[in-house]
């Protein structure tokens, strides 16, 4: 009996996992467009800037994109979400992601599908390091690393005030004043302007970034939390390019939505 | 022992489907349930972002015309596949297949397209 149960799970699995590598290869922003990444090279160290400062320049892909339920222990997620935002989380569907409609997905989705360059000035003491990113409309991100304060009361926006410093070879970078007009992730988690992000951005090997993040906000969920992502480090030849989101996105038209933005071009 | 063998193969299967279940935004405006094929001719290429769309003018059974607007990759991931906006140019005869727009279906998604010669293009690959 018990056999024939992993059987019928066995062929109800592979059934899905076939029907899933049957559906069309095309993932809305995100997914499908990001740099190829080099082999992993697990031994190779990373590399140091002339101060012995970790040098993370490069082009990476990754790090921001799984949903945050997946990075969770089953049913976690329920346990961390304030029960207005497991029921506004439960009321929202992809057609209402603001990402969707060519707005910046704030700082974890900034380094979803896309291929994105962290620029860190090669001077000792440097005062920004950059993240650019090619999606929404070229996004970028400044976290200032030359030992200023938060601003008392920020007024909230889409990737908020960022200050890092550095604790060995790791760059932890701390985000406030981030508003809720996004959705923390693709699953639709909400949030509010209380949001505070805790980054641990360690390159572990000269091909791999890891990014742990600490997640708070006392407005949306019951406690702070941590997720790991991993970025994987372009090819040497992979460079970010164009991509204006807003220029011709017909998303919600072939579901019978009005068109959303001024770049429909319907012949 | 074989227990074991079919617990693993269960949940190598699971693993395996989890993943490629994820990304399914494309769902909300396509429907899954309504593949298509056309074979026609590119009356219009929009080489632009998000995505890229292509027009294809296809005959139907009654002698009419219809054009399909068959949305496609990023300008981004069909570049970093080899494409250029010059290699799918109008006049071309292709045959493309997809899936259905839910409310509109000449609205659909490319899923694969074969040129006249029989040469399958690159219409995007997950996890590039």
């Amino acid at each position: 009996m018990k056999r024939l149960i992993f059987v019928s799970l066995t062929i109800v699995a592979l059934t899905i996992a076939l029907a899933a590598a049957q559906e069309p290869r095309v993932f809305r922003l995100g997914g499908a467009n990001g740099p190829t990444t080099v082999p992993a090279e697990p031994n190779r160290p990373a590399p140091k800037l002339a101060d012995g400062t970790i040098d993370l320049s490069g082009i990476w892909s990754g790090g921001g994109e799984t949903e945050i339920g997946r990075l969770l222990k089953p049913g976690e997620l329920d346990t961390i979400l304030q029960p207005w935002a497991k029921k506004l989380m439960a009321s929202r569907n992809d057609g209402m992601d603001p990402y969707q409609y060519c707005l910046p997905g704030g700082p974890l989705r900034l380094t979803g599908g896309f291929a994105w360059r962290f620029v860190q000035h090669p001077t000792v003491n440097a005062k920004y390091i950059f993240q650019l990113q090619e999606a929404s409309a070229h996004t970028y991100r400044q976290i200032f690393t030359d030992g200023r304060k938060h601003p008392e009361d920020p007024s909230p926006t889409w990737l908020g005030h960022s200050i890092g410093w550095w604790e060995g070879p790791t760059l932890v970078v701390d985000t406030i004043g981030l508003n809720d007009r996004f959705w923390l992730d693709g699953s639709g988690i909400p949030h509010t302007e209380r949001l505070h992000l805790i980054e641990r951005w360690t390159r572990t090997n000269f091909t791999t970034l890891r990014r742990e993040v600490t997640i708070e906000d006392p407005g949306a969920f019951t406690r702070p939390f941590t997720v790991t992502y991993t970025a994987k480090l372009g090819t040497p030849d992979s460079e970010i390019m164009e991509y204006i989101c807003i220029e011709n996105n017909q998303y919600g038209l072939a579901q019978g939505l009005q068109a959303p933005t001024p770049g429909e071009t319907e012949k | 022992m074989k227990m074991k063998l079919w617990v693993l193969m269960a949940g190598f299967a699971l693993c395996l489907a989890a993943p490629l279940a994820a990304h399914h935004s494309w769902t909300a405006d396509y429907d899954g349930g309504k593949p298509v094929t056309v074979k026609g001719v590119v009356s219009k290429v929009e080489w632009t972002n998000p995505h890229t769309h292509f027009y294809v003018d296809v005959k139907n059974p009654d002698g009419t015309m219809k054009t399909w607007n068959f949305e496609m990759a990023s300008t981004l991931a069909l570049e970093r596949a080899g494409w250029t906006r010059k290699t799918l140019p109008v006049g071309t005869e292709v045959t493309i297949g997809g899936f259905g727009g839910r409310a509109v279906t000449e609205r659909a998604i490319a899923s694969s397209i074969t040129t006249a010669e029989g040469k399958a293009l690159f219409v995007g690959k997950p996890g590039q």
